[in-house]
């Protein structure tokens, strides 16, 4: 792996990001009658009776860390480095608390149902991908990439919804909602854990059904890589049927396709502002929700920084292993 | 056991291979297409079996049925025999099942083919192919490693770099010689080469047919070599097969081949074959378009472009005879084709410019 | 994406067919246009089962958001009894809600909503997309070329629902045009890069040199090339962005964060669910009616592209068959069927 892409990797996550917080900052900007007025109802509801124009200024300064009485560049100045260097995003209009601190205590519980989502989805596509091609035209090819276009062509939230009332309503083999059981104590026992695994259950299905969309695009990859010379090679040479399909087949196949696999982690670990909503799962974008339904704004700034930052974390992760799988990365870029 | 062979077999000869009636058909939106047509030959061990024909006329299909390995949807019938060394039982390829295939596939039989560029995995270095075809054949792999060591210094090549190296990072006259390694890995019986020299330039090509020879006598190996380069096969083969229209038109030693050709396809390959000797102008091309698969030309399929052709050529396909030492060729006027259709270039070579 | 080319286009037929030195008529060149860009797709939407189906249901949508909004009467609070079953009545085959609106009436007058939504972000992402892409396409190499593909793989790995939730909720979009634009904003980087390397690999092919050598401009060749080759990825994408906006909107909706102006699927989906559609039988009509409408569709657009993709692929092999002729192939296909 050459230095020279990894630091082109690295500048671009770290541009996405200051592109991203700098949206949010003008995105507080353009507030309709700007944010002054936008957020003055806002703060009034909270603090009750009436404040002058540089109280309310001071206040929105507090919250939001923008102050609408500054110049315009003093002001991005001050936002970016309250947010690069103090790690600060304001202070949550409704909880009062710091948004920093709300949405640390909601990453655990997103990262969690969404990595699991992240390794369900991914395997299946590659796993149904290789089988489909490796039986193209064959009766369960036909049926397979049909039940991947009919779940492709279901929204993941509805693919939760049709789960809760299959088997948590209709059957109670899993709770309709929220992240663990009442009544049972945190730690590291079996009863804890279950619990915790049955409820991230749902979720991680759902937004898993995202994450299953690259699999017909694999089964495209599988076919092409099955006409290679190699596999044909691989076959004369009397290799066994299981490392011609992953080490040959599976590995070969995923290549054209990881580019597609790290961008996807963006969307599915955005899908869970939808997901978590609909199972009342208490994660970041439950948080999000709320903050959208009560108009508290440096929380929804704020969660969506993180939501950024830890996409582009997950992002560069994946792109470390790129080398792992392919050797040539190393002489190309 | 030998001894059951069918009459057609050389009783001297110690068989490896033997074909019988075999058959390979693919199934198309236009019919069955016959891509093999009923071929009978036999191999001898040790010997350098060189097959002859233009692209498409069957040959690929032919070597590729000795592993009984023809692509789906192909399918393959007939009768393919192996004979082990030293009087083992006999194995009939096309009745193996999946498995004992898989053994026998590269454990007695190893095939080295034109796609020797992309014959290996690019995400896998060198050593990981050898490694991994020792594993699967429950061989020891330390000490088969050791053996690819040595095979690669055979080669020319440094074995310790080629090992460590991933496909990308040698050429491509390297890479070839990794496959033969490869292919000699499980010290296979018969080594099949289909072109094997065809993506290389000519110096490479020499280079890969020199070690060869040098091979074969090292490792004991049988070599089915499968080219349409003929100069290049009288070089190296011990016999020869010709193929024509997805059958044998004519098997026999290189020698009586090149000198007594008895099949009018024969002769006009070999006026057609390019050889620095001979001079521009004597070199013909064969008229006549390529034989369709599909279609059934009744009597001989070489009919429509042969120059000797008549009424009776269209009425029965005609049978191999036998000029004897093992010539064998299928043309109703074997005895007349020197007469009709001389080859200047090779008679002018044979007399030493006795003849004008 | 694109198979690789064949290079044995024969340079006099491209001369002569389309370097004309006599400027082809109006009249013939409008037919031609017709002809590459309305007979041609349609004939081929018919050769293949998965776009036949999925044009389909794309046109069952279009009768529905078009002539059933006629047919049908707007509904309203009370129309009918609260909570109907459905298949009773005439009046409301789909049964009623808890304001007594019939379920039918409301799935057929979200649709134009809909279909606007799709229209202005399929227009927005798709067109941007395009325009990008050609741009850096010719560009190639140069600081353009570098900026453009900067800037999208920005937006590329920028989580798009989140961006789009903030700025829904910051402007509280109520037209759907607008809505469509909004949701248009993070789909087309993908579609961008396509049409980029699309572009370059045209420039690689060796009769692009032949004829710039021979001094034709690069950008005639290229403008004649571009619109034929990128026809098929704008149309397919074109089909997967919508569907991709279908899922997106009726979500927002559905969560209640676009304000709840008009009909639409998602805010039925939003009220059933809020009232507890899933753990009462007599509510489920409700919640499951604008489902499987949203599946339908979806699943009608995703056939199509799937149609056309597979269309497009085998109109691309058979040129090759046809151009390559001469070519020696070693596959054993041809070989089967005797076709090098």
């Amino acid at each position: 792996m050459t230095p020279k892409y990894l630091l082109k990797r690295l500048g671009q996550a770290i541009l996405t990001f200051f592109v991203t917080m700098t949206v949010s900052f003008l995105l507080y900007q353009a507030m309709p009658g700007g944010p002054t007025e936008a957020m003055r109802s806002v703060i009034l509801s909270q603090s009750g009776g009436s404040v002058d124009i540089d109280r309310l200024n001071r206040m929105i300064q507090l919250y939001t860390n923008v102050n609408p009485d500054q110049p315009m560049h003093v002001q991005y100045f001050n936002y970016a480095s309250d947010v690069i260097l103090r790690q600060d995003l304001g202070t949550s209009f409704f909880k009062n608390e710091e948004v920093t601190t709300l949405i640390m205590q909601r990453i655990p519980w997103s990262m969690f149902i969404s990595v699991y989502a992240l390794a369900l989805g991914y395997s299946l596509s590659i796993f149904l991908g290789v089988m489909t091609a490796y039986r193209e035209k064959s009766r369960f090819d036909s049926t397979v990439s049909s039940l991947i276009i009919g779940l492709n062509s279901i929204p993941y939230y509805i693919v939760g919804v049709v789960l809760i009332y299959f088997l948590a309503i209709q059957n109670n083999y899993f709770p309709t909602g929220g992240r663990i059981g009442s009544g049972i104590a945190a730690g590291y026992n079996p009863e804890f854990m279950l619990s915790l695994v049955q409820h991230a259950a749902l979720p991680a299905i759902s937004m898993g059904a995202l994450a299953t969309s690259g699999a017909l695009a694999m089964r495209g990859n599988a076919i092409r890589v099955l006409g290679e010379d190699y596999i044909r090679v691989a076959q004369l040479r009397g290799l066994r049927e299981t490392r011609i399909a992953t080490q040959y087949l599976g590995h070969n196949s995923i290549l054209p396709m990881y580019t597609q696999f790290m961008i996807g982690i963006a969307g599915v670990f955005s899908s869970a502002v939808i997901v978590e909503e609909v199972f009342a799962y208490p994660g970041m974008g439950l948080l999000m929700f709320e903050a959208v339904k009560t108009q508290d704004y440096p929380l929804l700034m704020g969660t969506l920084l993180v939501f950024t930052a830890i996409s582009l974390t997950a992002i560069f992760i994946a792109d470390l292993t790129y080398t792992l799988i392919d050797p040539r990365i190393s002489v190309g870029e | 056991m030998r001894t059951s062979n069918q009459n057609d077999s050389d009783p001297d000869q110690d068989v490896v291979f033997e074909v019988r009636d075999l058959e390979v058909t693919f199934g198309t939106n236009r019919g069955e297409s016959r891509v093999v047509r009923n071929v009978d030959f036999d191999i001898y061990r040790n010997e350098t079996l060189g097959m002859v024909g233009e692209s498409g006329s069957g040959k690929s299909m032919t070597s590729s049925a000795l592993m009984n390995a023809v692509v789906s949807p192909g399918e393959t019938s007939g009768e393919v025999t192996y004979y082990p060394p030293d009087g083992g039982e006999p194995i009939s390829v096309l009745d193996l099942d999946e498995e004992e295939l898989r053994k026998f596939r590269w454990g007695e039989v190893a095939m080295v083919f034109q796609g020797a560029m992309s014959s290996f995995n690019p995400v896998k270095k060198v050593r990981g192919h050898f490694r991994e075809t020792l594993e699967d054949h429950n061989r020891d792999v330390e000490a088969g490693l050791e053996r690819a060591h040595q095979i690669l210094g055979d080669l020319y090549l440094d074995p310790d770099r080629v090992l460590d190296s991933y496909p990308y990072e040698l050429s491509g006259g390297m890479k070839q010689r990794a496959l033969v390694a490869l292919a000699l890995i499980l010290e296979p019986e018969v080594l099949v080469m289909d072109e094997p020299t065809a993506a290389l330039d000519l110096l490479m090509q020499r280079s890969i047919v020199s070690l060869l020879k040098e091979l074969k006598e090292e490792y004991e190996l049988t070599i089915i070599f499968i080219t349409h380069d003929l100069p290049l096969l009288t070089k190296l083969a011990d016999r020869l097969v010709v193929m024509y229209a997805f059958d044998i038109v004519e098997v026999g030693s290189t020698e009586e081949i090149l000198y007594d050709a008895a099949h009018p396809y024969t002769r006009s390959l070999l006026n057609a074959t390019p050889d620095l000797n001979a001079p521009i102008e004597e070199m013909q091309s064969i008229s006549g378009s390529k034989p369709d698969p599909v279609t059934n030309i009744p009597g001989c399929s070489y009919r429509p472009r042969c120059p000797m052709a008549d009424e009776s050529c269209a009425e029965a396909e005609p049978p191999m005879a036998d000029r004897g030492d093992g010539h064998r060729t299928a043309c109703f006027y074997h005895d007349d084709v020197s007469d009709e259709i001389p080859i200047p270039a090779m008679e002018a070579a044979e007399k030493g410019g006795e003849s004008e | 994406m694109s198979e690789a080319h064949s290079d044995s286009f024969d340079l006099k037929d491209l001369y002569d067919e389309d370097i004309d030195p006599d400027p082809e008529s109006r009249a013939d060149r409008t037919k031609r246009f017709l002809e590459m860009n309305v007979v041609a797709p349609a004939r081929i939407a018919v050769a293949d089962w998965r776009a036949l189906v999925g044009g389909a249901i794309l046109a069952f949508f279009l009768l529905m958001g078009t002539v059933g909004v006629w047919l049908v009467e707007r509904p309203t609070s009370g129309d009918a009894p609260v909570l109907a079953a459905p298949f009773e009545s005439l009046a409301y085959p789909l049964g009623t809600d808890v304001f007594g609106q019939p379920i039918h009436a409301q799935l057929i007058h979200a649709t134009p909503g809909m279909f606007k939504m799709i229209f202005a972000g399929a227009v927005v992402s798709v067109g941007f997309a395009a325009l990008v892409g050609v741009v850096a396409g010719f560009e190639h190499g140069t600081r353009i070329d570098s900026i453009l593909m900067t800037i999208t793989d920005v937006v590329i790995t920028i989580p798009g629902l989140p961006l789009i939730i903030v700025i829904t909720a910051i402007f509280q979009p109520e037209n759907p045009y607008i809505v469509g634009v909004f949701l248009g904003i993070d789909n087309w980087p993908g579609l961008a890069r396509t049409v980029r390397s699309q572009v370059l690999s045209i420039r690689e092919e060796s009769y692009v040199e032949a004829s710039e050598i021979m001094g034709i401009p690069l950008s005639s060749i290229l403008r004649r090339d571009i619109l034929s080759q990128l026809m098929p990825y704008v149309m397919i994408n074109g089909a997967l962005t919508s569907r991709r906006i279908i899922f997106e909107s009726v979500g927002l909706y559905f969560l209640g964060i676009l304000p709840f102006t008009t009909f639409n699927w998602g805010v039925m989906m939003n009220l059933a669910y809020e009232g507890n559609a899933l753990t009462r039988p007599d509510m489920l009509p409700w919640m499951v009616a604008p489902m499987v409408c949203i599946f339908l569709l979806s699943f009608g657009l995703v056939l199509l592209s799937q149609g056309l993709d597979s269309l497009f692929n085998v109109r691309l092999r058979a040129r090759h068959a046809k151009t390559s002729k001469k070519g020696t192939s070693k596959n054993n296909q041809s070989q089967a069927t005797g076709g090098d």
